[in-house]
């Protein structure tokens, strides 16, 4: 039971805290939240039909099938939190209203990936089960568990955001949203080392003696950035490709910022 | 701003173009067996610095996930099937990988030797 609750919680616990992520920042900005049902309900049904075709999937594309499909899930994730960040940033100086139907079409997009992949599994673990009633029961308790415990940290993260002052909110979502989108696309990185389309190197660091991967505080690292231990060159510039878009819109925004201070100044001392 | 995240998916697929035109080269193969929740062989010696090939074939009727932190490699493979997965160039040591779904029994280690 104790192996359920751990394989659940750690499948969930990424998608958990981008689901309390992207709920703060709704309330935060008094969207409706309709969106979210949508998520859960795309992400578990998605989930499911991806575990029942967990075979065609894997032989697909030359035995390749499940990490092209991983990658592409966590570039669409990737690419809507860095494309959410660009449309958010100009808030940070101006008090506009959010087109609310793109936004929250963002939302559902990530959520819904995010769950699908985590999510489906789940589905496969438990289906080994399926033969032995007594495993099963122990199984689905397990799981149940580990779902409550990734919802409760969801939770947290939700309430400690929620109750941000929006001056303060609005930088912390933009940082976390770079770091999800640079370990999102780590990741991409790995799927396609693992399927030998990218040519693996030796690891530019090893951090493990820092905080292991398999320890609860890297776990949670790796849900909440992607955290990589001993991460291959090639999966650093990805990290970057990410990040990039995000900081020019960042320096562009205060370059904007500074410039129009200076104009205003001379426009005054000119009257 | 939207000129700018346009050009992503771009990089991404030309460094995905330069980075696979080295692989076409024949790679060593090894292969591992999953049978009762156990791997066979539990220990694998593969080369030094070279890119490996590994083939995992799971027997079991039930899915097992090959993972493994220090390999930085996960992957589901299903009952009855099989699982390509790429790994090296590494250096000599031991790298221990696991059967995420069976956890307690499902262990192994790849002893890269030089």
């Amino acid at each position: 039971m104790v192996d359920a609750v751990l394989l659940v919680l750690r499948e969930v616990l990424e998608a958990a805290l981008m689901f309390s992520l992207l709920l703060a920042l709704s309330r935060q900005y008094e969207l409706r939240l309709v969106w979210s049902l949508w998520a859960l309900l795309i992400g578990v049904l998605g989930s499911w039909f991806l575990a029942h075709n967990a075979y065609a999937i894997a032989d697909a594309l030359e035995g390749t099938g499940q990490e092209i499909l991983n990658a592409g899930l966590y570039a669409v994730v990737a690419l809507s939190f860095i494309l959410l960040a660009l449309m958010l940033m100009p808030k940070l100086y101006k008090q506009a209203a959010l087109q609310r139907l793109s936004l929250s079409l963002l939302f559902v997009i990530i959520v819904s990936c995010s769950l699908m992949r985590e999510g489906s599994e789940v589905w496969i673990y438990l289906s080994s089960f399926t033969h032995k009633p007594d495993a099963l029961t122990s199984a689905l308790i397990g799981a149940i568990i580990g779902t409550g415990i990734g919802l409760s940290l969801g939770a947290i993260t939700y309430y400690l955001l929620v109750f941000m002052r929006r001056q303060f909110f609005l930088p912390t979502f933009l940082v976390i949203a770079t770091l999800l989108a640079g370990g999102l696309s780590m990741q991409i990185a790995k799927q396609l080392l693992q399927i030998g389309l990218l040519d693996s190197a030796e690891p530019l660091w090893d951090s493990s003696f820092i905080v292991a991967e398999q320890s609860w505080l890297g776990e949670l690292l790796y849900a909440l950035l992607g955290y990589d231990a001993q991460p291959t060159p090639i999966q650093i510039i990805f990290y970057g490709a990410a990040i990039t878009p995000i900081l020019l819109a960042g320096l562009f925004l205060v370059a904007q910022v500074v410039l129009g201070g200076v104009w205003r100044k001379r426009d005054q001392s000119n009257d | 701003m939207k000129k700018i995240t346009n050009t992503f998916p771009l990089c991404v697929g030309l460094m995905l173009l330069l980075l696979s035109s080295v692989l076409q080269a024949e790679v060593p193969t090894f292969t591992i067996e999953i049978r009762g929740h156990l791997f066979y062989p539990s220990q694998l010696v593969v080369p030094a610095n070279t890119k490996i090939k590994l083939l995992v074939i799971n027997q079991d009727p039930t899915p097992e996930e090959f993972e493994s932190y220090e390999l930085n490699r996960e992957k589901v493979i299903m009952g009855g099937a099989k699982a390509t997965i790429f790994i090296g160039p590494l250096k000599p040591g031991d790298y221990p990988f696991f059967g995420e779904f069976n956890p307690k029994t499902a262990q192994g280690v790849i002893r890269v030797e030089q």
